[in-house]
């Protein structure tokens, strides 16, 4: 679980965290807008917890426990929630690293579109 | 049009005007967990939407009436759900039976001279979202989990609250099938205030134990958030 992903270590090498942003545009919200939507990612998940490789609310926290002390110690909260979760997945092989790389290409594409 | 005929409430705030790493990962996962069919996006939504709706209010409402009202503290007391419902919320919502990480046993706990209570989760980050919100970061933390179970007095100490030798200091841990709140006791000084007035000074720290309602003190403290050390190897 504590092996480096790649695709992980850039986004938190380009450190885009909120109070950075938040600093940067003079935004007072305490939390990023994703926050929310992280939550119910995370309460959607744990209903499918049932399901091979998913992790049950306990291992996904205690995983998060782990990886925001040691291989995201530097990402502040949620930031560290988010990037535990997926690292979680991708060592579980629930998503493919690859898969991601490309979907987050192809989103922020989007986004920007 | 003089100089202030206009809404200053309606001017817009700033905002961050730019994508950032986190917000497309976010989107990555969310749409790959979809895709693969681990939930639904009508399954995100919905707990989505209740995650945007959950905060502490509730649970300041429901102390106050039971300091204003003896009868009210008796049914909060003996049937918190059913007197959770006296404030809005319902702890089956939004699926039937309660979120996934929240079910449904839960309990308030009434402090008195001589009993503090404090909540904890010791084993993940258990809280009573429904009426409380989401925690707080440092609620989530191994430090705050571990400590609070082995030195209650010195960790309430760094939250500003220094209890008496006198008072017992009673720590509930929290479980997936067990969430508790704080009923602390009414101060001094505040007994012919109303219900609204009362909720200020019912912070969200009051209601986890971290904390006792004083008049006058309406926010919460802020804690610098610190990997858990043990003090036999600390430094």
């Amino acid at each position: 679980m504590s092996e480096r992903i790649e695709t992980l270590e850039e986004i938190v090498q380009r450190n885009q965290v909120w109070p950075v942003m938040a600093a940067k545009y003079g935004v007072e919200n305490p939390v990023p807008p994703w926050k929310t939507s992280l939550d119910g990612l995370c309460d959607a998940l744990d209903r499918a917890a049932c399901d091979e490789n998913i992790p049950s609310f306990k291992e996904r926290r205690d995983e998060e426990d782990a990886l925001s002390s040691s291989v995201y110690a530097d990402l502040p909260y949620p930031e560290n929630q988010l990037v535990a979760l997926a690292h979680s997945l991708v060592a579980r092989g629930v998503i493919d690293e690859a898969e991601l790389k490309h979907r987050l290409a192809s989103i922020r594409e989007r986004l920007e579109a | 049009m003089t100089e202030h005929d206009h809404d200053h409430d309606r001017t817009v705030k700033p905002m961050v005007d730019e994508i950032t790493d986190f917000e497309v990962l976010e989107i990555a996962l969310r749409e790959l967990c979809i895709e693969k069919g681990i939930f639904t996006a009508e399954e995100h939504r919905r707990m989505t939407e209740f995650a945007e709706q959950i905060g502490p209010t509730p649970a300041a409402h429901l102390v106050a009436k039971a300091w204003l009202d003896p009868e009210f503290k008796k049914l909060a007391l003996a049937e918190p759900m059913t007197a959770s419902k006296e404030v809005g919320v319902d702890w089956m919502h939004p699926t039937g039976w309660g979120t996934p990480s929240d079910f449904t046993a839960f309990q308030i706990l009434a402090d008195t001279p001589t009993v503090h209570n404090v909540i904890v989760c010791a084993l993940c980050s258990c809280y009573p979202r429904p009426i409380l919100g989401n925690s707080p970061e440092w609620y989530r933390t191994p430090n705050y989990r571990r400590r609070l179970v082995r030195w209650p007095r010195q960790v309430l100490a760094e939250f500003g609250l220094y209890l008496p030798d006198e008072v017992t200091v009673h720590v509930q841990d929290s479980n997936q099938k067990h969430r508790f709140m704080v009923m602390a006791m009414q101060p001094e000084g505040t007994e012919d205030w109303t219900e609204d007035q009362l909720v200020e000074i019912i912070t969200r720290d009051v209601l986890i134990g971290v904390a006792l309602p004083k008049a006058g003190v309406t926010s919460n403290v802020i804690t610098e958030t610190r990997p858990a050390i043990h003090p036999g190897t600390a430094g």
